[in-house]
């Protein structure tokens, strides 16, 4: 897509603020609007043309525990309150449901081997995975983005988790849309672990929606496809 | 946007952004009840927008330095975070929203929210893009309003106009061109 000439770029900037860009088209550009600050420019003109729209809406009173929680989740944050440049530069961690913390300091974490060897630029993908009981972060996931002949994730699980006795726990990842999770392969409840990728998945797990984790039966679900609902689940986000 | 005040809020957005916990808590004071009653106009579900409206607040705290006001009016920055975080809860894969949907069922969350088909109620509040909005025609208008409260695609839109996928596209094509030349002040005629 050709996003120099002004009324094209113009056109998609719209139509990415409205919400009609279908899905691929809209991660494609995603990762354009990184690089672009025109591209960025046009997507905040469309934002402010088109959010008053909301302005319509009904007020509405959220119960007391959301401020509850938002203020449990900040005060869990270590982290200085601004990290501005880092920050800008990571905007696009903006899907990674707040959970900004934790993910800098997987990165960091992560990131620190890499950054020594003089490689090509290579971005890294990046999952903070949420317990969907607790709503707070429960593992970290990230591997290089791009065309390795075998992908490896790195694992983090957060704090000290315990697997029940005959259960495993099974990585699925999430297309998005409409499409089936599809198995990584069981993990275990270390702190830090490697995973290698099934090649035939490899490339699409970097456009994949996101990571989510089931407790199956031991030796991991018999059905090929989840037996329970996600316990921990987070969206990609790449870096 | 306007009210509560637009220097009010873009000054406790900057007092935010140097870690103020009361300026945050006055921000939320002033503004959640609107925020969250467009979660839950675009999710639908209390529940979710009660999610979508932590996060964003989660946000707008850690995010709070890089707010400009030369770009956007503070309830337009908020509002648009807010929205966008809706959406992406909509994007789900939908084999996770289907276990949600049980959790639903058992919250009996009741729909409080009118629906985006309601134009009527598009009414003289947001001023100049509601004129704008009243100068498209009705399948534009309404192609428009329902892709911005519910993330529709084209293909989605379709589905739910029954037109063919080259009409819609056209429409929302050119209800966005006309929109924009009405907002930029450009005359119609």
């Amino acid at each position: 897509m050709n996003y120099t000439n002004p009324k094209i770029r113009d056109g998609l900037a719209a139509e990415y603020v409205l919400g009609t860009m279908p899905e691929r088209a809209r991660r494609r550009f995603e990762a354009q609007l990184k690089t672009s600050p025109r591209l960025r420019g046009a997507v905040s003109e469309w934002e402010r043309r088109l959010t008053p729209m909301a302005a319509e809406v009904p007020e509405l009173k959220p119960p007391r525990r959301v401020w509850q929680q938002i203020q449990r989740r900040i005060h869990g944050d270590r982290a200085p309150a601004r990290a501005v440049n880092w920050w800008d530069n990571l905007g696009f961690w903006r899907a990674a449901t707040g959970m900004m913390t934790v993910a800098l300091i997987t990165l960091g974490f992560f990131l620190t081997p890499a950054v020594t060897t003089p490689v090509a630029e290579t971005s890294m993908m990046v999952v903070v995975m949420d317990d969907m009981q607790t709503r707070s972060p429960a593992m970290t996931v990230s591997w290089e983005a791009g065309e390795a002949k075998q992908k490896l994730l790195r694992l983090r699980v957060i704090g000290h988790a315990e697997m029940a006795p005959d259960t495993a726990w099974e990585l699925w990842m999430l297309p998005g849309g409409d499409k089936p999770p599809v198995s990584l392969g069981l993990i275990t409840t270390h702190e830090l672990q490697t995973l290698p990728v099934p090649a035939q998945l490899g490339d699409s797990l970097d456009e994949a929606w996101g990571l989510g984790m089931t407790v199956e039966p031991a030796g991991g679900s018999p059905l090929g496809k989840p037996t329970n609902p996600m316990l921990y689940m987070g969206q990609c986000v790449k870096t | 946007m306007t009210s509560p005040g637009n220097e009010e809020l873009a000054a406790l957005l900057a007092r935010c952004a140097l870690s103020d916990q009361r300026a945050f808590e006055a921000l939320y004071q002033a503004t959640s009840a609107k925020l969250f009653g467009v979660a839950v106009r675009i999710t639908r579900r209390k529940d979710w927008a009660e999610e979508v409206l932590q996060e964003s607040f989660v946000k707008i705290w850690h995010n709070a330095g890089s707010y400009d006001r030369d770009k956007a009016a503070p309830m337009t920055w908020m509002t648009a975070i807010v929205r966008n975080r809706a959406l992406d809860w909509l994007r789900r894969p939908r084999e996770v929203q289907a276990s949600d949907e049980v959790e639903a069922l058992l919250a009996n969350v009741p729909d409080e929210a009118p629906g985006p088909e309601d134009l009527a109620e598009l009414s003289a509040r947001s001023g100049r893009l509601h004129e704008c909005l009243e100068q498209l025609g009705e399948d534009q208008k309404r192609s428009i309003t329902l892709a911005f409260f519910q993330g529709l695609s084209h293909g989605e839109l379709a589905v739910r106009t029954g037109k063919p996928l080259g009409t819609v596209k056209t429409w929302v094509r050119r209800g966005l061109d006309k929109l924009k030349q009405c907002l930029d002040g450009l005359d119609l005629k």
